[in-house]
């Protein structure tokens, strides 16, 4: 993923214009385009044929069931249909009208407060991720004794599996047992008794955390290979012209970092409102329900409509969140055109 | 140049999005299971995948494949040595494929749907009108005579074979997981309280709790009781047999509206949860679920227990073979009932049922699997390796010989209470899970009042979104 992100080095800017070795001989560099882009296109004819299959592959394990989900969402899919698949009675859109304004609509029960925790947990974990993940990458980008393992180190979080993050996180969590109230309560005194974390509104707390916690490394290895990319001299001339650390950050580092952070911010929004895995883990293994300020969009969903087998409900809603992403990522790219451009 | 970066970076969002869509697949339930392995988080095994449907072996052999979930400590290798005679007997092979409890509905619905599964599979009992309902499973009912028909099972074990108003049967009771009270003789002893009232009925019990709570042994105060709160696969299963003993139940009569929010279902929810609010009940193992609140009293943080008859057999074996014979619970307990509320004496009844896909090649073979696994000796076998009982009823004595503590369990599999067998059961029981996962939010006193308007309002909410699913 993070090759997409050009890099703000020079040398990697200046794409190496590939000397069209097919073109005739006497054409001049400023050959037309479309002249130059067939030649690419012969040049490059080994490297599309290599990429083709994973290409196609791709587009067969993501567009195929996308457009199945798509197709279901026009099906009165339930429990007694679903034999039938995707031969059940086509109904257009009423799925869709029910899951909006039916107030009698099981699936949309509770759906609203799943939407609000999403939305603060999707800002907050944005945030947290970023500022946590550049941070680090900062204060790593410098020579220093044992930098490679402690490197490495910071990536821990990040290779436990989700599933185990929240499996451990929630004996953390535990009121009685669990460490975070000893060191809170215990060692540090800061609250004069132990909270429940995995009950009432603390719930919001005990999952944004352990999502930032397994999310951050990776911005961080991601900035940590931008700035590495910055050269130098740039900071000694800024230096030299009198830029203190604040203004060499603010005027060099993080114009240059802006492409991977647009990058990586679309990442966590996308990742923290689809996010799954952890929470469903923390709360009772798939059985339980987190409660008012813990259900998430695509928990409540998945629960209110495929644990309760309407299908054709279900899939409308996930349509219906899926163009609302879509709307956050027409947005992003409006914001962030710019730094998507190979220059 | 800058156009096609648009397209990619539109396309890959767009993947991006998808991927995200595709995350479904919890099942409802699983909470027929025995809890010993449904609340193990394993995570999806590797070398589950589904097989295709029964083909000959190399050798010519027929093979028969069939899904379990995980029932013993090796469930492959158990069940696979239980099946030997009967693989000898028939000539065939039996490929077994243990299947977790959490993705398990997933699998067996993708399979009901694509006539792409196994020819005998292990279905939890609410599960079975489900299955049945989209038309997946073979009936059974010219055949049930061979195994000695209804009368060789208990009523709330047969009442889980068919549909309700349906008589066609489309499955067989393997083996059932009931509920009792687990219970530490030293504290009932030391607080001089008698079991034998204690239990007797509501008040009784309340009573004993009160006496009993905070009891020392060894030095350190023992609650009076403890139990899961909303974490857990369970929550319905704990609250209906108080709901059923207040005279409420989950449906009503006609099967066709909810009737969680009766007079009598509120009653007993208030009865249940007005343990944790007089104290009897340590706060913190609300947040827990069962098989921490079981480890809770395997290590003796409360005296009162409601679980299934698996703990017998744990507290027999050492941990080395995964038991807990060495824990202070194992070697000071007994058994005892639910005590009786104002209308009757109720426990929750689940288990597992074996049933024969109608997409199966091989339906004779597929029949004299199961008759060959509810035969008594396959059902002993399995009994004691599972800590289930067998849904045979003429092994109660043996069982019951083998260790006395499996008694209350029998007399529980009489007064115990299954759930309607609708086949919209599964997702009404995660409706109720979820509102009634909000009540322990009140009761623990994080979030709202606790009171019987505020218990009364959350049951509103779970009749009202349960009646709606009834009614799609």
């Amino acid at each position: 993923m993070s090759t997409s992100v050009p890099s703000p080095h020079p040398a990697g800017r200046a794409r190496p214009a590939l000397p069209s070795a097919g073109a005739p001989a006497g054409r001049g560099p400023a050959g037309d385009a479309r002249h130059r882009r067939a030649g690419s296109w012969r040049n490059n004819r080994l490297a599309y044929a290599m990429v083709a299959p994973a290409f196609l592959f791709m587009l067969m394990v993501h567009l195929v069931p996308m457009l199945q989900g798509i197709a279901m969402s026009f099906l009165q899919l339930n429990q007694f249909t679903l034999r039938r698949f995707l031969r059940a009675p086509f109904v257009g859109l009423a799925n869709y009208r029910s899951v909006l304004f039916d107030p009698e609509n099981p699936v949309r029960a509770g759906l609203a407060i799943a939407a609000r925790n999403t939305a603060i947990f999707s800002a907050v974990v944005t945030l947290l991720v970023l500022a946590t993940g550049l941070g680090v990458a900062l204060l790593m980008n410098r020579n220093f004794r044992g930098r490679a393992l402690v490197r490495t180190l910071m990536l821990l979080p990040w290779v436990v599996p989700s599933y185990v993050v929240g499996i451990l996180w929630s004996f953390m969590w535990h009121r009685d047992t669990g460490i975070i109230n000893r060191i809170l309560v215990d060692w540090l005194h800061l609250l004069p008794e132990k909270p429940f974390w995995l009950m009432g509104p603390n719930t919001i707390w005990a999952i944004i955390l352990p999502t930032v916690w397994r999310s951050w490394p990776y911005v961080f290895i991601v900035f940590l290979a931008a700035l590495q990319t910055i050269p130098g001299e740039l900071y000694e001339a800024a230096a030299i012209d009198g830029a203190g650390p604040w203004r060499r950050f603010r005027h060099i580092t993080l114009p240059l970092l802006r492409p991977a952070i647009a990058i990586q911010l679309l990442f966590q929004i996308i990742q923290s409102v689809y996010a799954f895995n952890i929470v469903v883990m923390m709360f009772g293994n798939g059985s339980g329900y987190a409660g008012e300020w813990g259900d998430l969009l695509m928990i409540a969903i998945q629960r209110q409509s495929f644990q309760s087998w309407l299908f054709g409900y279900g899939a409308a809603a996930s349509v219906l969140l899926m163009l609302a992403m879509m709307g956050v990522v027409a947005l992003w790219y409006r914001i962030f055109r710019q730094e998507l451009i190979i220059r | 140049m800058a156009k096609w970066s648009r397209t990619l970076g539109l396309l890959l969002s767009l993947v991006m999005l998808v991927a995200g869509c595709g995350s479904s697949g919890q099942p409802a339930g699983g909470g027929d299971g025995p809890s010993g392995s449904g609340d193990q988080q394993s995570p999806p095994a590797a070398g589950t995948q589904p097989q295709a449907p029964a083909t000959p072996a190399p050798s010519g052999r027929t093979t028969l494949q069939m899904w379990i979930m995980p029932n013993t400590t090796q469930s492959e290798q158990d069940m696979l040595q239980l099946l030997q005679p009967f693989m000898a007997q028939h000539n065939v092979d039996v490929q077994v494929t243990v299947i977790d409890w959490s993705s398990a509905w997933t699998r067996i619905t993708a399979a009901a749907t694509s006539g792409e599964g196994p020819d005998v599979l292990q279905l939890g009992t609410t599960w079975v009108p489900a299955i049945a309902a989209m038309g997946a499973l073979e009936p059974l009912s010219g055949k049930v005579a061979e195994i000695g028909g209804a009368d060789a099972f208990y009523p709330a074990s047969w009442n889980t074979v068919s549909i309700a108003g349906d008589p066609e049967v489309y499955a067989v009771p393997w083996f059932i997981d009931v509920r009792a009270a687990y219970y530490r003789t030293d504290v009932f002893q030391k607080a001089g309280v008698d079991p034998q009232t204690a239990f007797r009925d509501w008040e009784s019990f309340k009573a004993a709790l009160h006496q009993i709570n905070g009891t020392e042994i060894e030095g350190r105060p023992v609650a009076a009781i403890g139990f899961p709160g909303k974490n857990d696969w369970n929550v319905t299963h704990n609250i209906m047999p108080w709901v059923w003993g207040a005279g409420g139940s989950e449906l009503s009569a006609d099967l066709r509206s909810s009737a969680i929010n009766s007079e009598e279902a509120l009653d007993g929810v208030m009865f249940y949860t007005g343990l944790v609010r007089e104290g009897l009940v340590p706060p913190g193992v609300l947040e827990k679920n069962t098989s921490d609140a079981e480890m809770a009293f395997h290590t003796g943080e409360f005296a009162v227990f409601f679980n299934g008859p698996w703990m017998v057999s744990q507290y027999t074996r050492p941990e080395s073979e995964n038991g807990h014979a060495d824990k202070i619970a194992a070697q000071n307990y007994g058994v005892a009932p639910i005590p009786e509320g104002p209308r009757g004496r109720y426990t929750f009844f689940g288990g597992s049922n074996l049933a024969i896909f109608n997409a199966s090649r091989h339906k004779e073979l597929s029949w004299e699997l199961v008759k060959f696994l509810v035969g008594k000796e396959a059902q002993m076998a399995y009994g004691e390796m599972a800590g289930m009982l067998p849904a045979l009823k003429a092994l109660e004595p043996d069982m019951v010989a083998l260790n006395a503590n499996f008694a209350p369990f029998y007399e529980a599999a009489r007064y115990g209470r299954s759930y309607a067998s609708i086949p919209q059961w599964g997702p009404v029981e995660t409706v109720y899970t979820k509102h009634l996962s909000t009540i322990w939010d009140l009761t623990a006193g994080v979030s709202g009042t606790y009171s019987r308007e505020a218990v009364k309002q959350v049951l509103d909410e779970a009749a009202r979104e349960a009646t709606s699913l009834l009614n799609q």
